[in-house]
């Protein structure tokens, strides 16, 4: 496959090359996205957009220069050449800087390209947002307003060349369906949401969405505020990708490398309950992260980082891969063509454990079942320290009894991760994070 | 970039088939980026954004596209898209565009891109040192650079036709602290709108000295303690209560569909005689300010709760429209990829007339906050939070030992009504501001306040 994005990422690396650069690399991606929102059965939103761009790394006496570009035409290329070099006369000399070489490793064959996806016509899509609409309403009269409800579908378009003989392109599409819905009753209103993203069309449940979405809503009213105390804690799936967000930038070698990883120095320990298993797979089948390389072109693959409890090893990109003497584990991520390849991750998940989620509940005697967090953004990933604010439902005897708000929830990852007493099999997937249910012995639960 | 004919012509595309208001933004943005972390200037990014969005709004329903081909051929491309979803009524009306007067205008002494990178480098640099000079047990300094010169045309079928040029400067400083197994940070950052000038009022060194010293202190604080209790927020907190506890509640979108506690309260009382809270773009040189929003209105003043009573929502373009009123210049988008939508720029919440050591002497037992970190509020029911970057103990009315670890739970009507004691003073800081996945530049401030309780998210000892 050689189109136009090869080209533009060829001429690109060779103009480099002539003005001085040791190596050179250019990202390029275009993209195309298309949004559909409705509210009360009529489209309220519609974005149709296009974005391209291209991301030049030049390596020049070890030191690394940037630059980006939206602008295409030979204004953009010339000042995204000339600018990358001229900022890597004045970054830090660095030996570890290296783009990476064409590998043995193949690049994994992924079904992530469904053309189906851009050819559906636009009706179906809006009907399929409207009905999530419908299934939500219909499903209690109490859900009343619609936050938004829609449809989303991307196809994006990648190609990587560098100066090492690394010249990759692939295509990827992927659609999605949401749900943010208000349930009210009296003077009393409560949020609840439904998503999914999948790789094909079909998979997508209408039904599904809505009916979570105002499930989640209206079993909240009601909620009241309960007393300071330390209780058992069950977290929703979603809630538990929450905290996965605090844990995967300890898990990256970068931060690893510069002191600010709560897991630094404790490879092959036990950091975690042995129910515990953390995995990051960029070649998923069927998740909608997967692409057969990372930002950088190094093959996708499946890393385990904590295996029952047991720290294995941290996420590389080709910078700290180098630095430790190893292989990239494929995790050089870009969040788009402005950015540098960074330690990320791809499809990143707590593995489902063996038992049921109405289980996992029915041995709770007393206890909360978080289903919201506020504020998880303030935790702290490199101490480990949390305090969020939560909402969620009073467990006793096995059963859910009342809806609380207005409480926060405190502690360390460490002794959170530590504390896990039982895993789910219900391994849920929200876009590039998952996890199953998880239930945590003891912790402080502030509250009036 | 584009004369007023071109433009005109590039909306009426848009609005062949029908619609009621069509407008365009186009943007050029220059960016350069530097950090530095464990001693070494590890990244110096540039970057050169151009893009253009059109929208078309036809009752309740908007359309939106956009495209990197800033070219005439470009524009009128995205401008058929957008026309053909926006099919309907069409109230073909003339129009020709015509610059709109500003209420204010922000001066730019330094424009970045005049400034040499070197001087840039130098300026991170230098805060590293500082930071790393504080304590032997700093063990990791991140410093981040960056500066924006972005120029807009904004352009609309009501006329307005709008150039203006937005100049952004801003520094932040992380700081790691690390003795034995407790790590702890510190965070610190200045911000305007602005150019490199900000370096002449902002001294990086005392600034990294501040991130530094909190990170070090804070390896011998005690865990926050758990449940309700009086809280005294110091006006160099910053402002993220009023941020989350009302501002993003008062924003006319939210308030239009109902998703806010605040909607239907206009001309009610909503907070303590004591609070007064104004957004207002129009303050020199701060990190939220505008000339003119991102749909060409001129930035403006808003008083939104005065002595209690609720006075105005904010509002942009289409939130406006929908309930027959005019735009108070907070319609803001992120970036040409982005429609715009109701936004903060710089939110106070107004001084009062009471001493603040005054307001701490009188509290027998809280928590003192004197540095707000992030929030989040829901908006649909009020609860939010916010995160306590720097906190103590109030012990028989003076500042007890440091505690750290702690986030602030409420309910954001509940909270403005109960709140008994609000200070003479004012401190201002800057962030990023989130909604519906767009990031825009704002400012918070508020004075010394004390609320008589919240939940404070401690940690219980074993038991």
């Amino acid at each position: 496959m050689f189109t136009e994005l090869t080209k533009l990422g060829e001429e690109t690396v060779q103009k480099a090359m002539k003005q001085g650069a040791d190596e050179a690399e250019s990202f390029i991606m275009f993209d195309k996205e298309l949004i559909i929102e409705v509210a009360d059965q009529e489209v309220e939103n519609m974005k149709v957009a296009e974005t391209r761009g291209l991301g030049m790394r030049v390596i020049k006496d070890g030191r690394m220069g940037f630059a980006y570009t939206a602008d295409l035409t030979a204004n953009g290329l010339d000042f995204v050449v000339k600018q990358a070099l001229d900022n890597a006369k004045i970054a830090a000399q660095d030996e570890f800087n290296r783009l990476p070489q064409p590998g043995d490793d193949k690049y994994p064959q992924l079904d992530i390209y469904d053309p189906a996806i851009e050819q559906i016509p636009e009706e179906k899509k809006i009907q399929l947002a409207k009905d999530i609409e419908r299934y939500a309403r219909e499903y209690d009269r109490r859900v009343k307003i619609t936050e938004r409800c829609g449809y989303q579908d991307a196809l994006y378009h990648v190609a990587i060349v560098n100066s090492n003989g690394i010249n990759q392109e692939y295509r990827g599409a992927y659609c999605g369906a949401y749900a943010f819905l208000v349930a009210q009753e009296g003077d009393e209103q409560q949020t609840g949401f439904g998503l999914q993203y999948r790789l094909k069309f079909d998979q997508l449940d209408p039904k599904q969405v809505g009916e979570e979405g105002a499930e989640k809503a209206v079993r909240m009213l009601g909620a009241k505020e309960i007393g300071t105390q330390r209780a058992t804690i069950v977290l929703d799936p979603y809630v538990a990708t929450n905290f996965l967000g605090v844990i995967a930038p300890a898990l990256s070698a970068e931060a690893v490398q510069k002191g600010k990883s709560l897991f630094a120095g404790k490879v092959g320990q036990q950091v975690g309950s042995s129910l515990l298993t953390i995995i990051d797979d960029g070649a998923m089948e069927g998740a909608v992260v997967s692409a057969p390389m990372d930002g950088e072109g190094v093959p996708a693959g499946k890393t385990v980082l904590i295996e029952k409890g047991k720290l294995k090893g941290f996420m590389h990109n080709t910078y700290t891969a180098a630095k430790d003497g190893v292989t990239s584990t494929g995790n050089g991520i870009r969040a788009s063509f402005k950015g540098t390849p960074e330690v990320g991750t791809t499809n990143f998940y707590i593995a489902p454990g063996n038992t049921s989620r109405e289980k996992l509940l029915r041995e709770v005697d007393k206890g909360l079942y978080i289903t919201e967090v506020m504020g998880m953004h303030t935790a702290n990933p490199i101490s480990g320290d949390f305090s969020v604010g939560a909402s969620g439902l009073w467990i006793e005897k096995g059963e859910f009894v009342q809806p609380v708000k207005g409480i926060a929830i405190a502690g360390n990852i460490k002794d959170l991760l530590n504390s896990i007493d039982c895993i789910g099999t219900d391994l849920t997937f929200f876009v590039g994070k998952g996890s199953p249910t998880i239930r945590i012995s003891r912790m402080t639960i502030s509250g009036s | 970039m584009f004369n007023k004919e071109d433009l005109a012509e590039v909306l009426k595309i848009a609005l062949q088939n029908g619609g009621d208001f069509a407008d365009i933004f186009v943007e050029q943005k220059k960016t350069t980026a530097i950090s530095l972390e464990a001693g070494k200037v590890e990244r110096v990014s540039s970057g050169l954004d151009v893009g253009a969005g059109i929208r078309v709004i036809l009752g309740d329903n908007t359309s939106y596209a956009h495209t990197n081909d800033i070219t005439i051929d470009g524009l009128k491309k995205i401008a058929e898209v957008v026309g053909k979803a926006a099919t309907g009524k069409a109230p073909r009306r003339d129009f020709s565009l015509m610059e709109v007067p500003a209420n204010w205008q922000p001066s730019y002494k330094k424009k970045p891109s005049t400034v040499p990178i070197e001087e840039k480098v130098a300026l991170v640099e230098k805060a590293n040192k500082a930071a790393r000079d504080v304590d032997w047990r700093v063990k990791q300094v991140t410093v981040g650079y960056g500066d924006v010169e972005q120029k807009v045309t904004i352009a609309n079928s009501e006329g307005t036709f709008v150039e203006d040029e937005r100049v952004r400067t801003r520094i932040i400083i992380n700081v790691v602290a690390q003795d034995g197994d407790v790590i702890q940070t510190g965070f610190e950052s200045a911000g305007g709108l602005k150019g490199f000038e900000l370096f002449d009022e902002v001294d990086v060194v005392e600034l990294a000295r501040k991130a530094a010293r909190r990170a070090v202190a804070m390896l011998e604080a005690k865990p926050a303690p758990a449940g309700k209790m009086p809280v005294v927020m110091a006006a160099e907190a910053g402002g993220t209560m009023v941020h989350e506890a009302c501002g993003h509640g008062l924003e006319a979108d939210l308030v239009r569909k109902k998703l806010s506690v605040y909607a239907g309260k206009l001309g009610q009382k909503v907070a303590s005689e004591l609070i007064t809270v104004i957004d207002d773009g129009t303050r020199e040189g701060k990190y939220g300010s505008l000339q003119y929003d991102d749909e060409g209105t001129p930035a403006s003043k808003t008083v939104l709760i005065e002595k209690g009573i609720l006075k105005s929502y904010m509002y942009d373009k289409f939130s406006a429209m929908k309930e027959g009123r005019q735009s108070t210049g907070n319609g803001r988008r992120q970036s040409y990829q982005h429609r715009p939508i109701p936004r903060m720029t710089n939110t106070y919440i107004a001084p009062g007339d009471t001493d603040p050591q005054e307001i701490i002497a009188d509290t027998e037992r809280g928590l003192l906050v004197m540095k707000m970190g992030g929030g989040q509020v829901n908006t649909t029911n009020g609860e939010f939070v916010f995160d306590v970057a720097e906190g103590y103990l109030i012990e028989n009315g003076k500042v007890g030992p440091m505690v750290r670890g702690a986030t602030l739970t409420g309910n954001g009507p509940r909270v403005l009504q109960i709140v008994d004691k609000v200070g003479s003073d004012l401190g201002f800081a800057i962030g990023t501001c989130g909604k519906d996945g767009q990031g825009v530049p704002v400012s918070d401030a508020q004075p010394t306040i004390r609320i008589p309780e919240m939940v404070v998210g401690g940690i219980l000892e074993e038991d």
